[in-house]
């Protein structure tokens, strides 16, 4: 039997903002306390109920755009595998991520995006909330399709009638 | 330098007056005594200032503090400690907040910030990798906390920094004036906003990309790992769930939730301004501070009418008690609105609630009359009576003005035994805990243990041990066991258990992560044996369980040694005639503070401090390596 692909999605009424998922990724990769490094990155917006972890979505749109060829795909876990001997540190994956989840890494100079750590994310892990989880295809569609439609909802007005 | 692993490595020195900035390394030897936070701020505060200085003069310091243990992944280590020489107290004070400062300080490269003098206009004080700097913040004076964040976080095109600001309050040198972090976490009690309103310090915003280093890498993931895994098992529990408001029903039940002013501890409209009723109507998520597994934040607004609110964070239970219960006042959209008001206006809701009960009270016993409040009719449990007093005190205005100082001075400009019925600790109000209903370990903590005055969290809430019978995993270091009744004064091992509990207590400020992390049992908490693992990997000093209770007594006994030479001593140990007296209604009707000298001189005995004068004994601080401090105390004997 072939086993689904597992893809990570957050669920971002559950995220309540602590960050801890930034902590443990830049950890699991660096071995140092520092968020600055994480490929997770929580935004909070203070004057809205919204704190939601935004990651790469695994697009692919960086590998066919990097000038250096330094992008590819890991074909077992669908991510985006960055080359560090070819990264030049230029950009350009950055310009055309649609989510703001690419950024270079102001120490190496290289891309820093989510690897989903080989098939076993250490955020899913550690996420109090259960704000990010790593499921079967399927299941994240159907998470997927919930993201998609939440763009066209409405904002609240105070005068609704259930104004929660 | 050598790399200190741990800490971010240096100090950032601002002085407001001449302007100048400079960075200072972190003192390694300072560190392994102190570690950090409130213990190593209170040995800057006893090197440097002097004795009997106006807390507001330029002279004064203000400490942001973080430990070694903030931001890391550690869980609930979002703090920051402001610690300086109170306004409202003139003793030691130090106040805590959430949110993301702290972590940001230490990202941005320091642990400390030590800001002196006083800017000749507003300014406010920007830290970025780029640099450092002070800014204009003319435009910024008179600006709401919420206002004023909007703008510096749009002006410095970062949303994702970290804003500690003063509103009106501080400005307006409103003695229990707070320090608001990311909009609605307060550091909200001593009135750190005055001291940094005084210094026409407007805001703070700090972020930074630099990380923090562990001694043993591996090692300190693991301990993190796993003591993340044990307080993540509190995720679900009642703070977790209804935030601190959800102890207010069982509060009620017991007894113990303080009510009209502190006269009993029954409140029959209780049920309105429960957490659950703020959950049900008024709560839009949960929100937690950095790296906390519990999130007890609550993101709230009321979404209409004449109490009607942006989101915003806010109606914690001290709030909600001291503004609502304690005013009679069960209606829990004037609550949110209050608690709304007092976080953008800078002003901490346990002493503005707290002055306003007073001043009804006072009204009703004829010492103030309708010429003080400016035509005003004060009475119990009316919405629109303690909306108008707050805003009264946020302008200054009326009867305001003399409740902008605290109760303690407010009760002495009204005379005719107000003091009675002025419900405060050494000038700092009372908070949402009573000596008589709760515990009586509280009488001591009130009276004598905390080193600012009444409150009820710092070092510790000591009713963990008699009141919750929850051990912290503090047996085995000598917590007597089983604990008595909560209600029983002397005799008890009281002062040997306080001692135990407020050295394990001092070690959250000192180590830089919230006090909820450490008060739930052993299974999920932050126990000393966590701590330990954590600091010896972090740092890679060999730190055990004793090695850090020795800390957290040393912390705690400067404290203390500050205090006495601002001249505290056993006569300033007492409690408001208020909250000895017998309640008057609800479970615990009838419960009194009948021997707090018995319970004081049990004390003294047990923390080795001079039964006569309340000072810390000579051998004491030469066991505790405070030879200096024990020099200059002992000089001229208190």
């Amino acid at each position: 039997m072939i086993s689904m692909p597992k893809v990570l999605v957050a669920v971002p009424e559950k995220c309540t903002g602590c960050r801890i998922c930034e902590l443990a990724c830049a950890y699991h990769h660096f071995k140092v306390i520092n968020p600055s490094k994480s490929r997770v990155r929580v935004v909070r917006i203070h004057h809205e109920p919204a704190d939601a972890p935004v990651f790469c979505t695994q697009c692919g749109l960086c590998i066919g755009a990097c000038p250096f060829n330094a992008l590819k795909r890991d074909l077992k876990t669908g991510a985006v595998i960055v080359d560090e001997g070819k990264c030049t540190g230029c950009g350009v994956c950055v310009q055309v991520c649609p989510y703001g989840a690419a950024v270079i890494d102001r120490d190496s100079r290289k891309l820093l995006i989510c690897d989903l750590c080989g098939g076993d994310p250490e955020c899913v892990k550690h996420c109090p909330e259960g704000a990010l989880i790593y499921v079967d295809a399927e299941e994240a569609a159907a998470y997927k399709r919930l993201l998609v439609a939440k763009l066209h909802s409405k904002p609240l007005s105070p005068y609704s009638p259930d104004s929660r | 330098m050598t790399l200190l692993h741990g800490y971010a490595g240096k100090i950032l020195r601002v002085n407001l007056t001449t302007r100048k900035i400079v960075d200072e390394p972190i003192d390694e030897a300072l560190a392994k005594k102190f570690i950090g936070g409130t213990g190593y701020a209170a040995k800057i505060l006893w090197d440097v200032l002097p004795k009997k200085i106006d807390p507001l003069a330029p002279e004064n310091l203000l400490i942001a503090a973080t430990g070694p243990l903030t931001g890391t992944l550690t869980p609930c280590s979002g703090s920051v400690e402001f610690c300086f020489k109170s306004p409202l107290t003139n003793i030691f004070g130090e106040s805590r907040a959430g949110g993301t400062f702290g972590p940001k300080l230490r990202f941005a490269g320091y642990d400390f910030l030590v800001i002196e003098g006083r800017a000749d206009k507003p300014v406010y004080l920007s830290i970025f990798d780029e640099g450092v700097e002070l800014k204009d913040a003319s435009h910024l004076w008179g600006k709401t906390v919420h206002e004023a964040t909007d703008i510096i976080l749009e002006d410095e095109g970062n949303p994702n920094a970290s804003v500690a600001c003063i509103g009106p309050g501080g400005e307006r040198l409103i003695k229990f004036a707070n320090i608001m972090v990311d909009y609605d976490r307060a550091a909200g009690r001593c009135g750190g906003g005055a001291v940094m309103g005084s210094k026409n310090l407007k805001a703070i915003v700090v972020d930074g990309d630099r990380g923090i280093s562990a001694a043993d890498p591996e090692k300190f993931y693991e301990a993190a790992v796993e003591a993340l895994e044990a307080v993540k098992k509190r995720h679900g529990e009642r703070l977790s769930r209804l935030g601190t408001l959800g102890g207010l029903r069982s509060y009620n039940e017991a007894g113990a939730l303080p009510t009209k002013n502190f006269q009993t501890c029954y409140f029959e409209n209780a049920e309105k301004v429960s957490g659950e009723e703020l959950a049900r109507k008024y709560l839009l998520k949960r929100r937690a501070c950095f790296g906390c597994p519990i999130g007890c934040g609550r993101y709230v607004w009321v979404p209409a009418g004449q109490h009607q609110t942006p989101p915003h964070e806010g109606a914690e239970y001290e709030t909600v008690d001291l503004i609502a219960v304690q005013t009679l006042m069960g209606d829990l959209e004037a609550l949110v609105k209050a608690s709304y008001i007092c976080n953008t206006y800078g002003i901490d809701t346990i002493s503005a609630g707290n002055s306003i009960a007073f001043a009804i009270e006072a009204y009703e016993r004829g010492l103030i009359t309708k010429e003080d409040t400016g035509g005003l009719e004060l009475r119990w449990g009316d919405p629109d009576v303690v909306l108008a007093l707050l805003e009264k005190i946020i302008e200054r205005k009326d009867l305001g003005d003399l409740l902008a100082e605290g109760v303690r001075r407010a009760a002495e400009k009204i005379g005719g035994g107000a003091e009675e019925f002025a419900c405060h600790g050494k000038g700092l109000e009372v908070p949402a805990h009573d000596t008589r209903g709760t515990t009586k370990s509280l009488a001591i903590q009130y009276a004598v243990g905390n080193p600012r005055g009444a409150c009820h969290i710092e070092p510790i809430w000591p009713g963990m041990w008699d009141y919750s019978e929850t051990d912290m995993g503090l047996r085995e270091f000598g917590l007597p066991w089983p604990p008595p009744s909560r209600f029983k004064e002397i005799g008890v091992k009281r002062g040997t258990a306080y001692k135990i509990l407020v050295s394990f207590g001092e070690l959250a400020g000192v180590l830089g992560v919230c006090r909820f992390s450490f008060q739930s049992s052993e299974k999920k908490n932050l126990n000393l044996k966590r701590l330990s693992n954590l600091m010896s990997a972090l740092t890679g000093w060999n730190l055990t369980p004793i090695d850090l209770l020795k800390i957290g007594e040393r912390a705690y006994t400067l404290k203390r040694c500050f205090n006495v030479r601002e001249g505290i001593t056993r006569k300033d140990d007492t409690l408001p005639k208020r909250l000895m007296a017998p309640l008057t209604s609800g479970p615990t009707k009838g419960v009194k503070v009948e021997n707090l000298d018995g319970m004081l001189d049990e004390f003294y005995d047990a923390f080795e401090w001079d039964k006569k004068t309340g000072a810390p004994k000579k051998e004491l601080l030469l066991r505790l390596e405070l030879s200096d401090v024990a020099e200059k105390l002992w000089k001229n004997p208190p």
